[in-house]
């Protein structure tokens, strides 16, 4: 059972596809693209989520500067009612160099409390569900990726993309240059950490580098740096591996639309919903889904929906 | 075919790394010149780290950048470098001649917060604990006279050392033998400060408030230390002037009073 919780179903043998008197749009008895544009307009979970992103980081913006003492600090560390939470990169690069130089005795409590409460709250609420509910740069990015969705839609530009594994190099990458440099490089480059802080303690110079890297997305590679290149997304994947709240995939709902794939961060992780691909009736999205429910708001056959892994398994 | 797709995949895995190692290479370049930059050289002698700050090369990287520091002071004497200041970028300072630290949270509530003890709690908790302990066993069968937070937080400001106060007798008017009346840095200055003679429990705008000396000695009268880190008296000209003795913890405040166009009295960081 533990094997089925964790795996893909990948390199299993492909179910038979769906012959055209299978799919939702006959069985319905309307017209493929009726059907297939059923849902375009319907944008529930993402309203749901950018309400939820700009209350937690206005929170943090008038829990100072109004002093509200709810949520202090800044999305690199913070602390909610008195208890701490820590950036779970942020905390793993000061960990590789304090090892070394011995310095990790000299932690205090609050930061273990503060790492293990973020690691088990973002366990329950699926990895990297942070990205999409909570990292500010993840919504501005949106935003860039909207302008390069309709760029590349009136053939001004072609879309560029690299091979997913980037991203496991620049966690090493950036690992090793923090323990190199004894010096958390990456902070000084972190997206999160700098619109988290441009929009608590003033803006810097740094947001230049921002809008550098929007511009990027926005004209050469959709969605760059959240895909390829942040580190924090690549810790909350492995621990979005383990969580049990993922996007479920059923087939028979299934009509090869692949609209979910267009509107998606990740959309290798949703790779069994194209035509011949599925291996199993159910599917379950990967650690790098960010759960942040585009795909469920598109999906005209209702195949995608929120749900909680191996919950059938137990009942 | 399936070969010939995988040959594909891997020269598109060899090209997407070395872009990545590229980027990594440029950010560690640009991480080792930041590093120049910032470690191994003293902080800017008008800068000062929070109390309770370890050795600059531990801070550098200890230092998580989260601002809770900056968040709890009342004052807001503490802030977040930004680029250009001669500090690492993001990593809190005080620049005392703007907003000196005074205290006035009653002792160390930004050191208490640090998640990562660069400022360093644990001396301050040790010192007044023992202090308490102290008065407890002086007081004998009368310990109920004791007021354990008073005597705490006396010991915990006495410990810290953010550097040594100096003062330049070019400029400093009681050298000149000058006195000072009025407001010592005008109307419109925006720094706070709870001072020693009030019962109030925040600090409070030191544009309020007006002096009348006939020989300068703000320095000495407001220091929230008091005589164990900086006294007045008679030099070999017989002229009243400031000494700083090595009680001083570094605070600033007289920095931040200091009624000169330039500040003759400065914190050098340790």
């Amino acid at each position: 059972m533990l094997k089925d919780y964790f795996s893909t179903g990948k390199n299993k043998e492909p179910l038979p596809p769906k012959s055209k008197d299978q799919l939702p749009h006959s069985i319905q008895g309307i017209s493929y693209v009726e059907w297939r544009d059923a849902k375009k307009k319907n944008h529930k979970w993402r309203n749901i989520r950018w309400s939820v992103l700009l209350f937690m980081n206005l929170l943090f913006v008038f829990s100072y500067s109004f002093d509200l003492s709810i949520l202090e600090g800044s999305l690199s560390g913070s602390r909610l009612i008195g208890f701490y939470l820590m950036d779970p990169f942020n905390a793993l690069q000061l960990l590789a160099i304090s090892s070394i130089t011995g310095y990790v005795g000299m932690l205090t409590m609050n930061f273990w409390i503060g790492l293990i409460t973020i690691l088990i709250f973002w366990f329950i609420f699926g990895g990297r569900g942070y990205c999409s509910w909570m990292c500010p740069y993840h919504f501005l990015s949106e935003w860039a990726e909207k302008l390069h969705i309709y760029l590349v839609k009136k053939k001004k530009i072609r879309e560029r993309s690299f091979n997913i594994g980037l991203k496991i190099i620049f966690f090493i990458g950036f690992l090793l240059l923090a323990v190199l440099t004894k010096n958390l490089v990456f902070e000084d480059l972190n997206m999160v950490g700098i619109v988290s802080k441009a929009m608590i303690y003033g803006p810097s110079l740094l947001l230049l580098w921002v809008v550098a890297m929007l511009l990027f997305e926005a004209f050469v590679s959709r969605r760059f740096w959240c895909r390829y290149v942040c580190p924090i997304g690549t810790t909350w994947s492995f621990v979005g591996k383990l969580s049990p709240l993922a996007i479920k995939f059923e087939h028979d709902k299934c009509g090869y639309c692949l609209e979910c794939q267009k509107v998606c961060l990740v959309p290798h992780e949703l790779w069994f919903v194209q035509r011949g691909k599925a291996t199993q009736d159910v599917h379950f999205v990967g650690p790098d889904c960010t759960r942040c429910g585009l795909c469920v708001d598109v999906c005209p056959g209702d195949a995608l929906t929120f749900a909680i892994k191996g919950a059938s398994a137990l009942v | 075919m399936e070969k010939k797709k995988s040959g594909v995949n891997r020269r598109a895995f060899l090209k997407s790394g070395l872009v990545a190692t590229g980027a990594i290479a440029l950010a560690g370049t640009g991480a080792f010149v930041l590093d120049r930059a910032t470690s191994g050289t003293r902080l800017r002698p008008d800068f000062l780290r929070p109390p309770g700050a370890i050795d600059e090369e531990t801070f550098i990287y200890g230092c998580i950048k989260c601002g809770l520091c900056v968040q709890i002071c009342p004052v807001q004497a503490i802030k977040l470098a930004k680029a250009g200041k001669g500090l690492a970028f993001g990593t809190p300072y005080i620049d005392p001649r703007e907003q000196a630290c005074d205290f006035s949270c009653d002792a160390l509530q930004c050191v208490e917060t640090c998640p990562t003890a660069v400022l360093n709690f644990k001396p301050f908790k040790d010192a007044g604990l023992a202090a308490v302990e102290q008065a407890a066993a002086e007081a004998g069968d009368d310990f109920t006279s004791v007021n354990p937070f008073e005597v705490q937080k006396v010991a915990m400001k006495q410990i810290v050392r953010m550097g040594k106060a100096h003062v330049n007798r070019d400029s400093c008017l009681a050298y000149k033998g000058e006195g000072f009346k009025g407001v010592s840095r005008g109307t419109n200055f925006k720094g706070i400060y709870r001072a020693p003679d009030t019962q109030d429990a925040s600090a409070s705008p030191l544009a309020d408030k007006e002096f009348d000396r006939e020989i300068c000695d703000l320095c000495i009268t407001e220091c929230p230390i008091g005589e164990t880190a900086i006294v007045q008296e008679l030099d070999r000209n017989g002229r009243l002037v400031p000494r700083v003795l090595d009680g001083c913890t570094g605070c600033g405040v007289c920095v931040m009073i200091c009624p000169t166009h330039e500040t003759s009295i400065i914190v050098e960081p340790f």
